[in-house]
């Protein structure tokens, strides 16, 4: 079918545009690396394109090898037979022993997914000889290049003594003279041990020998002289605590606990904010006793320095508590700290807790929350910080939930109305969307008096985005208190907007445009919860009227209108639909605007297709 | 000069024809052809909101359509009250979302942007994109002027060049959009009042009708009238001087009130200088600079704000402060002195 000259033409065509002066030619060569090695078939791939690919690892740039390495994870399928994979190691080993961390670490990758189609014998063979040399090797990067790729082969090495040689390996590297290739090796540890816990299945015993290893690894990070290398052995134990936690062995319990409070306390604070950030992962693995042994550590960190290991630990108080359950030890002990905390002079730490406090109140009870932390929140509702307020509001369901509405709206209903008007718009919308909630607990007369307007008012806030959530508000309200109550409440207020300045509400001017598009939104969203007859005698003359509105945005909006009009009417109204809505459509069909016209056109369709059905 | 017959001139001047039985049949006509690319647009509007880019071939197919309606806008474009007027996005897409929260969004809001919506952000493709798409969607709905940005020069030094070869691999987009680019109107005429425009004024230029006679279909010029309107700034030394960014004119109160009252204006409304609270007087207020770019190139620490006019001219101006993007880390920072 093809010439030989055709054959020859992709290779050359690719080494041609390898050789381009251009480097953005090259990378984009190399990109398409996989549709040479398809079109020049298994055998030359191996025979010709790997040679060259070795070749050009030789000489280019960064931005060449990384696309390279890449590429290089597809390659197993692109060759004749299993028995070549080895093949792609040479050239995967150079790349991944590069300087430039980007090829370095898509050179690792490729190499681990390389290693998922090797077969047992070949991982046994040319693998761990690979990973030897890198291991052993002269230079940082070869060193860094071998720590990530440990996991592919860990577990494939049956006799166990090939598995602790190679454990051995991998603590020399733990304990190599650059931080750099420490790092690594540090960052790596975690998986390499959850991968051990894999073979536990829940029952067997760790190996003695393995966990006599893996203990100098851990032993020799926390003493590590550079605070980069240690503090990352907070997750090292992280996954110690998970590995013993899995084999149910609690014995090395009391001696991890002292390593743990030795990070805690650590002198870095770096360390210290790593221990802060997982404090409830760390506790989660110890048992009871030993958890209250950690309370006065906990509070340390509260106490810290740095505003960052504070933050950190306060994110965390929920998840600590709840490991705690002691109700009166969170109270005296934990409590004390927290309104501290409250009070913080850094207003990423009162943010922090502000959006983890509520956690506490579904452990502490319904009494103990309005005793100690109701207090707490209506302080935080005052922060100056408007975060701090939102993520108090944001979460104040939860509390809800727990000590009842009539309680927290009691204590709480001054902030909120205070916060109604916050001049971040963020804040306001977080108060309106607690409304439903709220009303849904309080009833209909205590929200007729208290909320009321304000719920009203928020309809003519300037930013949108508020008027849409005030909207919406309505219309769950208008679920929650039926059609008759939307009418009187709402209806009234929105229709005779210019009439209601007696009562003292923001008065809206129909005049403005946002004014009566917000109203049509309103009056259009409300209609499902409102019955035919409100619907006819009360929404659609005011939608008729607005039909002549000399602003399209607001015609073609009530063209939207109409359609959700009709929906409500096919069944109990229809003359209406024939004697007014299609009419008035039909105008609007033909209407000067462009828009208007393709809205009126798409609500006809749709409302014939109602009548039809 | 002869009409180039390749020019669909109908199409320019379907909406003035009175809807008579004979252009009724044409509207149908335009309009059902119009129906799938409708969909179409819905659908790229739909993919860019999400702040995914556009393929290069419909990135292609868009600014084809894109020169449709473009081309037919004139040098001042009228614009219909109410609108909401915006002023520099600069490829800050997120933050030009948090302005359709504020402002409310298109189509249902009417919107003015003058200019500058490439360059110094991160997303300029995306940014671009969708104005253009909404343009072309709602071309009644939404005006885009030209600012000094779009232009090819400058989008090869500030960002937008790179962002193109960087996320389609080659600089095909960029030329489409800055073929395009020659197509945006310069000025904008806001009910005959207010008159909009990214720079600012030109010693060239006394009545609106000499801008008019511009052809304005080319790159942005080194001199020249065209290019004071994109590069000019407003300045507190009366009459005109020289511009510190080397392009354009620094003009005063003087020249401001020549020219609103030579042309019966109430406001001129320009965009391209930061200002901190994101709007600024100028002139007794005959000039505002209104700049829509939150937290300008993520280290300015400024507000931005949109100007609404309603259709009794009452104007409102909405302010507003960077998205809130989770999961990335908010820098509180204070910007130093020495940057602003």
């Amino acid at each position: 079918m093809s010439t030989p000259e055709n054959e020859l033409y992709p290779l050359a065509l690719l080494m041609d545009e390898l050789k381009h002066e251009d480097v953005a030619n090259r990378v984009n060569a190399m990109s398409k690396i996989e549709t040479i090695a398809r079109a020049l078939g298994a055998e030359r791939t191996k025979t010709e394109l790997l040679p060259f690919l070795t070749d050009v690892t030789q000489d280019d740039e960064d931005e060449v090898f990384s696309v390279l390495a890449e590429k290089l994870a597809l390659f197993p399928k692109l060759l004749p037979s299993q028995a070549d994979i080895p093949d792609l190691l040479p050239v995967c080993e150079i790349l991944a022993s590069m300087e430039e961390p980007i090829v370095r670490d898509n050179a690792i990758a490729s190499l681990n997914t390389i290693a998922e189609s090797m077969t047992d014998a070949q991982l046994t063979s040319s693998f761990v000889e690979m990973l030897d040399r890198l291991s052993n090797g002269d230079w940082f990067s070869n060193r860094v290049a071998a720590c990530g790729l440990y996991k592919s082969v860990l577990l494939k090495l049956e006799p166990t003594e090939m598995r602790k040689n190679l454990l051995n390996l991998y603590l020399k590297l733990v304990q190599d003279e650059a931080p750099m290739v420490r790092r690594a090796a540090a960052t790596n540890l975690p998986h390499l041990i959850d991968l051990l816990a894999t073979t536990l299945n829940g029952t067997a015993q760790p190996d003695h020998v393995d966990w006599e290893i893996l203990s100098a690894m851990f032993t020799s990070l926390t003493g590590d002289d550079q605070d980069s290398v240690k503090f990352l052995s907070i997750d090292v134990l992280i996954a110690i605590l998970e590995f013993f936690t899995a084999s149910h062995d609690a014995s090395h319990g009391e001696e991890l606990l002292g390593s743990a409070v030795k990070l805690i306390e650590d002198e870095s604070w770096r360390v210290r904010y790593m221990a802060a950030d997982r404090f409830e992962k760390i506790a989660r693995n110890f048992d009871a006793a030993q958890v209250r042994a950690l309370v006065p550590h906990f509070v340390a960190l509260t106490k810290d320095n740095e505003a960052e290991v504070r933050k950190a630990v306060a994110k965390q108080l929920p998840g600590f508590a709840l490991l705690l359950k002691d109700q009166a030890l969170i109270i005296s002990d934990l409590l004390p700290f927290v309104d501290e905390l409250s009070d913080d002079p850094a207003e990423v730490v009162r943010s922090a807790l502000a959006s983890e406090i509520a956690g506490l109140a579904p452990i502490l009870g319904k009494d103990a929350t309005t005793t100690y932390l109701l207090p707490i929140y209506t302080q935080m509702l005052k922060d100056e910080f408007p975060e701090v307020r939102l993520n108090i509001i944001s979460k104040l369901n939860i509390v809800n939930g727990v000590i009842g509405s009539t309680k927290l709206s009691n204590e709480l209903l001054p902030s909120i109305k205070q916060l109604a008007d916050d001049k971040q718009w963020r804040v306001r919308l977080a108060i309106i969307e607690y409304i439903p909630l709220l009303s849904e607990q309080l009833g209909v007369q205590f929200f007729d008096k208290e909320l009321g307007l304000l719920c009203m008012s928020w309809l003519w806030d300037s930013v949108y985005s508020i008027r849409e959530a005030a909207v919406n508000n309505l219309e769950k309200l208008s679920e929650i208190f039926g059609a008759t109550w939307a009418k009187e409440e709402i209806l009234s207020r929105i229709l005779h907007a210019d009439q209601h300045d007696a009562t003292g509400a923001d008065v809206p001017n129909m005049n403005n445009f946002v004014y009566r598009i917000t109203a049509l939104f309103a009056l259009t969203k409300l209609i499902p919860n409102l019955t035919t007859e409100i619907v006819v005698e009360d929404i659609l003359p005011f939608v008729n009227k607005l039909a002549k509105d000399q602003v399209p945005n607001i015609r073609f909006n009530v063209a939207k209108a109409y359609l959700v009009i009709a929906q409500m009417l096919t069944k109990t109204g229809a003359e209406v639909v024939q004697a007014q809505v299609l009419p008035n459509l039909a105008v609007l069909e033909a209407d000067a605007d462009v828009d208007v016209r393709f809205f009126a056109n798409k609500s006809i369709n749709e409302v014939k297709k109602l009548i039809a059905a | 000069m002869d009409f180039d017959s390749d020019v669909p001139m109908e199409d320019a001047v379907q909406d003035q024809l009175d809807p008579s039985l004979g252009t009724a049949t044409a509207f149908v006509a335009t309009e059902s052809n119009a129906s799938s690319n409708i969909t179409q647009l819905d659908e790229w509007i739909d993919q860019l909101s999400k702040c995914q880019p556009l393929s290069e071939e419909n990135v292609k197919r868009l600014c084809k359509m894109a020169i449709e309606v473009l081309q037919f806008e004139e040098n001042v474009q009228p614009v219909a009250v109410p609108v909401t007027i915006c002023g520099d996005v600069h490829g800050q897409f997120h933050d030009l979302m948090e302005l359709f929260k504020i402002g409310g969004p298109c189509p249902d809001t009417n919107y003015l942007f003058m200019g500058d919506y490439v360059d110094r952000g991160y997303y300029s493709v995306e940014t671009v994109s969708y104005l253009v798409a909404m343009k072309v969607r709602y071309p009644n709905r939404i005006t885009i002027l030209r600012g000094n940005h779009e232009s090819r020069q400058i989008t090869q030094v500030y960002g937008f060049y790179d962002e193109c070869l960087r996320k389609y691999g080659s600089a095909v987009v960029w030329k489409l959009f800055t073929d395009l680019f020659d197509y945006f109107p310069i000025t904008a005429l806001v009910d005959n009042k207010i008159f909009c425009l990214h720079g600012g004024l030109s010693p060239m230029i006394e009545t609106i009708d000499q801008v008019r006679d511009l052809n304005r279909v080319q790159e942005v010029p080194h001199e020249g009238p065209m290019c004071d309107l994109l590069w000019s700034d407003p300045d507190d030394r009366g009459g005109w001087g020289i511009s510190p960014r080397g392009a354009g004119f620094t003009f005063g109160q003087d020249i401001s009130e020549q020219f609103n009252h030579t042309n019966d204006l109430s406001l001129i409304a320009r965009a391209h200088q930061l200002v901190m609270e994101g709007y600024s007087w100028s002139h007794q207020e005959l000039v505002v600079t209104i700049f829509s770019a939150p937290n300008y190139c993520y280290r300015c620490g400024n507000q931005a704000a949109i100007m609404e006019v309603d259709e009794n001219h009452e104007r409102q101006f909405l302010q507003y402060d960077p998205s809130v993007r989770p999961g990335e880390p908010t820098v509180t920072r204070k910007t130093p002195d020495y940057f602003l």
